[in-house]
Formats: C-alpha cells, structure tokens, sequence
C-alpha cells in the first residue's frame, strides 16, 4: 500500500517537473500590467528633430506580454528612433506613450528598470573587460548579486574564456553577444534589439535568434525587433510593424499579412511537362526553365487541380510555393500603400 | 540604489583615466614644472646671486603691519625676503592652475568621450537618472583634479623646504593660508571648473569641441580668480575664508539650477548621429 503510495507520488511529481510548474525564473505579471493589457501602448505619437520634418509620424501601436514583434523597415523608417521614444531617451512631440504601465517621459527609470536594450553598435566601454562592462551596468542596473549574474551571463553566451579580455580586441559577434548580455543583466521584462545580427556570421545570427525564441518561450519576456533583415524574423515573429518614414504602413501577424497581401499565389514545378504556349490547362505559366515551370495561381486551393492536370500527362518531382515571405509581403505593402 | 549608479559611474570613469597613459602624463608634467622646477629655479640661485627684483621689494616695503611684516624683515638678506614672498605669496596662483588644467580636461572628456566611443546610449538607456548621471560625472572628473592638487601641494612643500633649508637655516613651508588655500580655496575654484567643463561636454558632440569651447570661457574667468590670489593672500585669512565661502555657493547654486538643463532629451539631442 505504502509503495502505491511513493509511486502516485513520483507520479505526480514528475508530472509537475514535466509541465513546467515551477519554471526556472517564475512567470509574474509585471508591476503595471492587468490581465489583458498590453504591456506597451503607442498613441498617436510624433517626434520631429526639425521643424516640419516628422521622424515619427502619427504612430500608433500596442504589444501584449510575451508576443515577438518585429519592426520592419528601410533605414530612416524610424525604427530606432520608436524604441528610443518607449525608453524615454527621447521625449515625444505630441501623443502617449506607456510601457509596463509607466509613462517613459514622466516615470522613465521605471520603465528603463524594466526594459533591457541593445543597441546597434552594442555600446560597450572598449577599455574595459567584458566581465568589467557587465559589472559596471550591473551597478547600474541596482542588479542583486552582480558578479553571479555577469559569470552566468558570460558562460551562457560563450564569453568565459574571454571575461578578462578588453572588449576593443573582441570580433564584432563577440562584442554583439556581450551586448546582449548586457542586456539581459537585469533579467528585464522587454527587451529591444536594434539590429541584433548586424555584424554577425550566418552561425551566430542562427545562435543570437534562437536564443531570443528560447528567452521569450520559457521567459514570456516580451521583445521587439528592429530590422530590415526580413528573412530572419519570418519564424521568429508573432506579429510585424511595417515603418516606413515614421508612419506605420501595415501591422499584423504572418498569416493575417498574407491573406491580405498575397492574392496569387506562384507555384514552382520541377516536371517533365513541355509546355509550348503561355498556358497549361488553363493555368498561366509565368516563368520556364529546362525542367521547371512557374505557374500563376490565384490561390493554394488551385494547388491539387494543376498537379492533377499535369501528372495525368508528365512526371512531376516537386511542387513549391515560391514568393510566399516577408521580403514580398514588405514589397507588396510598400508597393500599395505609397 | 542612486548611491549605488552614482559610485560605479565614478568608478569607471577614473579608471579610464587612470588606464589612459596619454590622459594622465599631461596632467603629471604639470606638478612636475610648477612644483618643482619652478622653486628650484627660484631658490637654488638665490645660495649665489642677488635675486632681488626692485618691483618686489616695492611691494615688501609698503606692506602693512603686521605678522607677515614682521615675518619677512627678521630675515636678514634681501635674498632670504625674496625667497620666502615668492615661495608663499607669487607662486600661489601657478598651484591654482594645476587643479584648474586638470578639471579643464577631464570635465571637457567626462560626456563628450562617451559620446565619440558611442557609449552614451547605453548610459541613457540604464535607470539613473540625467541628474545623477551629472552629478556622478562632475565627481569622477573633481576627485582626481583635487588629488592631483594635493599632490602638487606635498610635492611643492617638500621641494621648497629642501632647496630654501640652507638659505634659512630652517623649515618655512607651509604658512597657515596654504591649508586654508589647499583644502577651502582650490576645492571649490575645481569644482566650478569641472561644473563648467562637463556642463559644456554634456552640450557639444566631442571632446574637441568640449575642451576648446572650455579653454575659451571657463579658463579665462578661472585664471582670473586665481590671479587675484596674491593680492587676496596679502590681506589676510578671513578674506580667503569668505572668498572661499563664495565660491562653494557658487558651485552649489550652479550644480542644483543645471538639472533643469540636462535631461535625457537634450543629453541625446547633441549625440552624433
């Protein structure tokens, strides 16, 4: 009976540890935040450095706890500026603006004690070591117990080796994964990235995002991503801003973007198909290539008609949607709301 | 927690002054020829030549009486009455300068060399406030300039009590205006000077433009404080506690009104883009 007993409780514990009861840091709503409300509210903001000429122009947007969001835009979009504003670095001309719950104007060390920032050239002292800057911002910061926090950081990010290093000889991957560090000393509840991989090799974009995808799962730390890399925050966001001179053209989720924006559809067919015209059974082809063929179609649900047209007289070996990302999605947004 | 941002900006800051070979060896020469080269210069001729300038005597004779009177006429030689006005009286002022070149430049780097390095951004993102990060920046830059003085100070005591103890058979440094100089005057006359200066590096782009805009109005205005020393001393200590005294409300009433100067917007605003 007693061995029942152990063993429903073994059970049970191990069904806690599996669920992730008790999670590594504790998921707590912010100070500030209500069920429900977003943890970042832009209203009808402006900003202008000259008269006349708005860098920021009538924005607005919200963000919920936890969700990815990336901010999109060619340079000058204002994309850096719109973080500087949630951060209080810069003061908005006319509108409101709240992060967790604080006005960044009015109570900005509230909101700055909450939110952990890198910037795009990671503003590090180059004099000092990498384990001396996380110590410095660690002060800064009002960090509990600094010097356990920066070693973990700089294992965490494979910086140990190079701790005692200066961060002038450090490579610029190096000097973004301290940057990031930095960042998340006060295990902040939103994090900024501007332009997080710029400067980094293909190995360490993959690393750098698949750590923010890692931070925000287990964290529901909320983050916003300043970039023109398209194809990088494709998997990574939830939902993207599209900027383009301060003004925001476009907002939404991947699918929701899609379904607006993407009517036709192009299929790529690798098939032994000879086709003469402009045309296979009704279905305009764009595109030839020897042993390709693009086809035109209005949507995905045309997809099982036109390989069943095709195989019924020649071999197909693959079918791919093509045109089907971010980067046309942003063209196409640009291209219609100009 | 304030205590807490204050202190590690202070921190870091006289550290990179402290690593900077190029920061610090300017600031060293300074001691070296205004404490010791320039009383040697003065002393050391006196043990074989007449030193005695007619100007100087001019003004040893119409000195009112008094200790100072008195103090200067016991010595026999006319050489031994130079020696110690000058050493007391004429180099005051070259020792102000020491504390006042030392404020210029490192007030003139405090934001401006965070601005050139591009670190400013990250100090503007972290929760401490502008004036705090004011305060802490006027404090990294006033520490070393009044322990560069001291220094000076020590240095110029001992080098005249060495080369004048022949002459005077005898220890002549320091008089009790020194201490009043060293630990009243020249504390609050820095201070004003790296208000000014950082103040000016919190509004320009680079150091250039900080340490140039600084030598152009702050120093002038300084010098000429300091200038009016010897006279000052010559009247008597009460003078030089209530010149200090001004000073120090100076400093304080400019240190509180710059807040309203300085905010996070108008930091931001002067960083290069």
């Amino acid at each position: 009976m007693e061995k029942n007993n152990n063993a429903i409780l073994i059970l049970i514990y191990v069904t806690i540890i599996k669920m992730n009861f008790f999670p590594t840091r504790p998921v707590l709503l912010m100070r500030g935040e209500i069920m429900g409300k977003p943890v970042i509210i832009m209203e009808k903001v402006n900003k202008a450095f000259l008269p006349g000429v708005r860098v920021i122009d009538n924005l607005s947007f919200s963000v919920q706890k936890g969700e990815i969001i990336g901010i999109l835009g060619p340079n000058g979009a204002g994309k850096t500026t719109t973080i500087r504003l949630l951060n209080g670095v810069l003061y908005p001309d006319t509108g409101r603006i709240s992060v967790a719950g604080f006005d960044p104007v009015s109570a900005g060390d509230e909101v700055r004690k909450r939110c952990g920032v890198l910037t795009e050239s990671a503003g590090l002292y180059e004099h000092m070591t990498a384990r001396e800057n996380l110590l410095f911002f660690a002060e800064l910061y009002g960090v509990a117990e600094p010097v356990r926090q920066a070693e973990r950081l700089l294992s965490e990010f494979g910086l140990a080796d190079a701790a005692r290093k200066k961060v002038g000889a450090f490579s610029t991957g190096m000097k973004k994964r301290l940057g990031i560090a930095k960042a998340l000393l006060h295990d902040p509840d939103v994090l900024f990235l501007d332009e997080p991989t710029t400067g980094l090799d293909p190995e360490g974009s993959r690393d750098l995002l698949n750590y923010i995808k890692e931070l925000n799962r287990e964290y529901r730390v909320t983050i916003l991503l300043a970039t023109h890399l398209l194809k990088q925050v494709q998997d990574l966001g939830d939902r993207f801003l599209f900027l383009e001179r301060g003004r925001l053209l476009e907002s939404g989720t991947f699918v929701e973007l899609e379904g607006k924006y993407l009517r036709e559809i192009t299929l790529q067919v690798e098939t032994g198909l000879a086709v003469s015209g402009d045309e296979f059974a009704g279905f305009p082809v764009v595109k030839k290539a020897p042993g390709y063929l693009w086809f035109r179609l209005e949507n995905k649900d045309a997809v099982p008609l036109l390989l069943e047209k095709i195989l019924a007289v020649a071999p197909v070996y693959s079918a791919v949607i093509t045109g089907r990302d971010l980067e046309t999605i942003y063209f196409k947004i640009r291209e219609e709301k100009r | 927690m304030r205590k807490r941002q204050i202190r590690a900006v202070i921190k870091k800051d006289i550290k990179a002054v402290t690593s900077s070979f190029q920061l610090w060896l300017p600031m060293l020469l300074l001691p070296v020829v205004f404490s010791l080269l320039l009383p040697c210069l003065l002393i050391l001729p006196a043990y074989k030549y007449d030193i005695s300038e007619r100007s100087i005597l001019e003004v040893l004779n119409n000195l009112p009486p008094g200790e100072l009177r008195e103090t200067i006429f016991s010595f026999a030689s006319t050489n031994q009455q130079m020696v110690y006005f000058s050493v007391h009286y004429l180099f005051a002022p070259f020792l102000l300068i020491i504390p006042l070149m030392a404020a210029s430049v490192l007030g003139a780097g405090s934001f401006a060399r965070e601005k050139e390095r591009k670190t400013m951004e990250s100090l503007l993102f972290a929760p401490i406030s502008a004036p705090d990060l004011f305060r802490a920046k006027i404090f990294a830059a006033f520490i070393p300039a009044v322990l560069l003085t001291f220094f000076s100070f020590l240095l110029y005591g001992t080098t005249v009590n060495l080369a004048a103890y022949r002459l005077f058979g005898g220890l002549i440094f320091p008089r009790p205006h020194w201490l009043i100089l060293l630990f009243w005057v020249s504390p609050a006359l820095s201070l004003g000077a790296v208000f000014l200066n950082v103040f000016i590096s919190a509004r320009v782009k680079g150091f250039q433009e900080a340490y140039q805009l600084g030598a152009v109005t702050v120093l002038p205005l300084i010098a000429l404080i300091a200038g009016q020393i010897t006279g000052v001393l010559l009247l008597n200590n009460t003078v030089l506690w209530l010149l200090g005294a001004g000073l120090w409300l100076l400093d304080f009433f400019l240190i509180r009104r710059a807040g309203r100067y300085l905010d996070r917007n108008k930091l931001f605003a002067t960083l290069a883009s």
